[in-house]
């Protein structure tokens, strides 16, 4: 794919991705297919700093879980009053890098 | 699915072995009442009970004995109940067995769960779930 389109790629949706995980990305998307590009830049990707709103404000109903695509952990966190208040807690520091992994994820579909 | 066996079924033992525990101190001590220690974040803030609010009660309920009560308390309790007398032992007969059963089972209702018409369904028992909650003023 075309270097220029790989960085335009990188600065719209970098903050969708670790830090250390974007240089695999952009390597991987040199290499990949052209005609890959119209699929890959419609892509939606979860945005870490939503969700971590949606962790604070809805925690303990395990809507944040449920957001990014993880349905069994949304359900566990809903039918235990979000594991106790602890997971609610943990999930505070934890859902911007789960939402990250998602992402990549989704991403290696194309790549 | 990236989840993998052994990772899913660790899960479910520490969740299972902290249910029970949780259970157990609960059905010892027995006095709901007079505890000033509530679990529900959402109740501590806002006062208002969670759709899950009442589950500890419920599946106590049922232990006892007494399954209208139970009901009662939060429908919820049952499904708790299930999953944690079922869950790990399966867990335990796969791994004895080396065979994924379990791991398959929890994709084909992962998948039905996620259909939209039977999503759909579920929200709605648990909004309404939720608001027999409030009412109930857990």
């Amino acid at each position: 794919m075309d270097a220029q389109k790989v960085d335009l790629f990188i600065m719209t949706n970098g903050k969708f991705f670790e830090s250390h995980q974007i240089n695999v990305i952009r390597d991987r998307m040199l290499q990949i297919d052209e005609s890959k590009w119209s699929a890959l830049s419609v892509t939606q990707f979860k945005d870490p700093t939503t969700i971590l709103i949606v962790s604070l404000l809805a925690g303990p109903l395990g809507i944040d879980r449920f957001m990014i695509g993880d349905t069994a952990m949304g359900i566990g966190k809903l039918i235990t009053c979000g594991g106790f208040g602890i997971w609610t807690i943990v999930d505070w520091f934890l859902i911007q890098k789960a939402t990250r992994e998602k992402n990549i994820e989704k991403i290696q579909r194309f790549l | 699915m990236s989840l993998n066996r052994n990772r899913l079924y660790i899960r479910v033992i520490i969740a299972s072995v902290v249910g029970y525990v949780w259970i157990l101190l609960q059905v010892t001590k027995n006095n709901f009442s007079n505890n000033p220690f509530r679990v529900c974040f959402l109740k501590q803030i806002t006062n208002i009970p969670c759709p899950s609010c009442g589950t500890t009660r419920s599946v106590t309920s049922i232990i006892q004995g007494h399954f209208l009560d139970a009901l009662y308390s939060n429908p919820l309790g049952y499904l708790i109940f299930i999953v944690l007398l079922i869950s790990p032992f399966w867990i335990l007969k796969d791994l004895f067995k080396k065979t994924n059963t379990f791991l398959q089972f929890y994709i084909k209702i992962l998948t039905t769960i996620k259909k939209p018409k039977i999503a759909f369904v579920l929200i709605v028992l648990v909004i309404l779930n939720w608001i027999w909650n409030i009412n109930k003023g857990l």
